[in-house]
């Protein structure tokens, strides 16, 4: 396999979570994109138009990187605390139809704004590293760690308390749960980790558009949780590889693959309605495997 | 004077195409309380008929590169052809997207996926068989009707009356429909409480299947008539009216048929107020009106409020 496939798919991974945690409270963002978008485009602004981050090193300096990841961080972080507070009143689909229109405006914003790349995208973003498997190593990292924020999540006190949103809101507010905080901070979340991978694809991808954030975008990372599962971490990262890496692998097959990868959408659900990891797979897991 | 008129026609005819979108969401979604993401590409489908039941050939990069059927109907009768083909076609994303997760009965939100995937499906399918490229269904399918007319002394595309008048149509005919007849009212039955309807003897499979039928017939027909009115440009074409076509069911509120002509009208209207060096961000408009519509008023113009489950 290609290492430069193999960055994709981490970077599909990451994505993965970014939906996974506001459906951990069973919220549907599809916001995901559109925050993807906006560390894509934070990156590639500042790393082509300010000379200072460059440094005097032919090579991009990773600690640059590093600073456009917080500075993207936190606009995105930011952002989907005033975004958050007003569009998690919505639910259900009134939530994921008014995520859609966030990332809609944001993408026509950006196609009609020329200082933000417009329609012809920024190209040129310098290389922090000389070929991908620095980029596999660095993206790894990143994963690896949100991975450990996500698990520690699904252990500690407001990460049950995200649970018990899922399952039944109405009981969870009764019992003290702080709802309106939980959801946030799962979305909030969500949007770091988009903003993050957004940065390390700029680099990665070398020039970027508005095409990258867009309704598909959308479809697609969806895709990642609804195969993988949305029960647990793992679930996301698992999709976002396997769905990232499938129409790659199915490139011989020519046109097909994209109706491959639709086909695992519409079958993809009837047939395991939680995902590949689901709670049943893991309680056999449980039974079977010796005791740590 | 006649630039009013002109702007008044032209947003009206627009508004005209995204209610008749927004109608087949609010069908599909007052039966099911799901929408239909596959609808976008039942609409691109519908102006596919259209071109190749008119006599249109096929290009040279699908599979079916120079495909041109042995017969050219009239564009009278294509078009409601494709409707009832684009019809079938949504009979079959209910048959596989959304019949079997209701069967189990699974969490809504998994339709919404599903029907994702059959709408990924079906544009990709497009593309193979007929390539990528743009197709013109031209206006001279009209016969002897004249491309544009002088009205109050503006010029009016021809296209762009018969978009309002087929829309205005089909409006009145579905309306009289649900009110009137006994399988309306059973449809309506359904959408207020599927499982007292089933109590009552009213089959709900069968209205959603007629839900299904009809949205897609409405989608046919809006895309044949947008084909002809501007050319089809390539297999991507429904997916951005089916975006807006969601600002235009939130606008007027989710399941409403009165809502959905109300807010594809004002939607239309508001598009063609845009000035033209802004035109860029037109798309803006119906997203906009959506997100306030959300958070003022979630129901919309003309839904009703849906009761919390406790």
């Amino acid at each position: 396999m290609e290492t430069s496939l193999f960055v994709q798919m981490l970077i599909g991974a990451l994505l993965g979570l970014s939906v996974y945690l506001p459906l951990r409270c069973g919220q549907l963002s599809l916001a995901t994109p559109g925050f993807y978008a906006i560390g894509g485009t934070t990156a590639a602004l500042l790393s082509t138009r300010v000379g200072a981050l460059g440094g005097s090193d032919p090579t991009y300096p990773i600690s640059s990187v590093m600073l456009e990841m917080l500075l993207a961080g936190l606009l995105c972080g930011l952002l989907a605390t005033g975004i958050g507070k007003v569009v998690l009143r919505l639910r259900g689909v009134y939530l994921a139809i008014a995520t859609i229109a966030l990332v809609e405006i944001l993408r026509v914003t950006t196609l009609n704004q020329e200082s933000l790349g417009g329609a012809v995208g920024i190209f040129g973003i310098p290389q922090p590293f000389n070929d991908p498997a620095g980029y596999a190593v660095f993206s790894l990292a990143v994963l690896a760690l949100v991975c450990w924020l996500c698990d520690r999540l699904e252990r500690n006190r407001l990460g049950r308390a995200m649970a018990a949103i899922r399952d039944d809101e109405l009981a969870a507010a009764c019992q003290g749960i702080d709802t309106e905080r939980a959801k946030l901070v799962a979305f909030v979340l969500s949007a770091v980790v988009a903003a993050l991978t957004g940065v390390i694809s700029a680099h990665f991808l070398n020039s970027w558009n508005a095409r990258l954030g867009n309704f598909d975008a959308s479809i697609t990372t969806l895709a990642f949780v609804v195969f993988g599962g949305s029960r647990t971490w793992a679930g996301p990262v698992l999709g976002g590889l396997v769905l990232t890496a499938l129409p790659e692998l199915l490139r011989p097959v020519g046109d097909l693959r994209l109706i491959v990868f639709g086909l695992v959408i519409l079958v993809g659900p009837l047939l395991l309605p939680q995902g590949l990891i689901n709670p049943a797979l893991l309680g056999w897991l449980r039974g079977n495997l010796p005791k740590r | 004077m006649q630039d009013l008129v002109q702007l008044l026609l032209n947003g009206l005819s627009t508004g005209a195409v995204y209610a008749l979108f927004a109608l087949g969401y609010t069908l599909v979604f007052s039966v099911l309380g799901v929408i239909n993401f596959a609808h976008g590409a039942v609409f691109t489908l519908g102006a596919y008929f259209t071109y190749f039941l008119i006599g249109g050939g096929a290009g040279a990069n699908g599979l079916l590169a120079g495909l041109q059927l042995p017969f050219a109907l009239p564009f009278w009768l294509a078009l409601p052809l494709a409707g009832l083909m684009a019809a079938a076609v949504a009979l079959v994303i209910e048959r596989i997207a959304f019949r079997p997760l209701r069967a189990q009965g699974a969490d809504p939100l998994l339709a919404l996926i599903t029907s994702l995937g059959a709408g990924v499906v079906l544009v990709n399918l497009i593309q193979l068989l007929v390539g990528a490229e743009s197709y013109a269904i031209p206006t001279g399918s009209l016969g002897n009707l004249p491309a544009a007319i002088q009205l109050l002394g503006a010029q009016v595309r021809t296209v762009q009356l018969l978009l309002l008048a087929v829309a205005a149509g089909l409006v009145v005919v579905l309306s009289i429909w649900i009110d009137g007849s006994r399988s309306g009212k059973a449809l309506r039955a359904v959408s207020e409480d599927p499982i007292t309807a089933q109590l009552l003897g009213i089959p709900s499979g069968r209205m959603i299947q007629i839900a299904f039928g009809l949205s897609g017939f409405l989608a046919g027909i809006a895309g044949g008539l947008v084909g002809l009115s501007v050319s089809i440009a390539g297999p991507y074409f429904g997916i951005g009216y089916g975006l807006k076509g969601l600002g235009v069911l939130v606008l007027g509120g989710l399941g409403s048929v009165p809502g959905a002509v109300l807010g594809g009208l004002i939607i239309g209207l508001a598009e063609a107020c845009v000035p033209a060096d802004l035109s860029g961000y037109r798309d803006v408009v119906a997203y906009g009106f959506l997100f306030v519509m959300l958070l003022v008023r979630p129901q919309g113009l003309l839904g009703k409020v849906l009761p919390t489950k406790v």
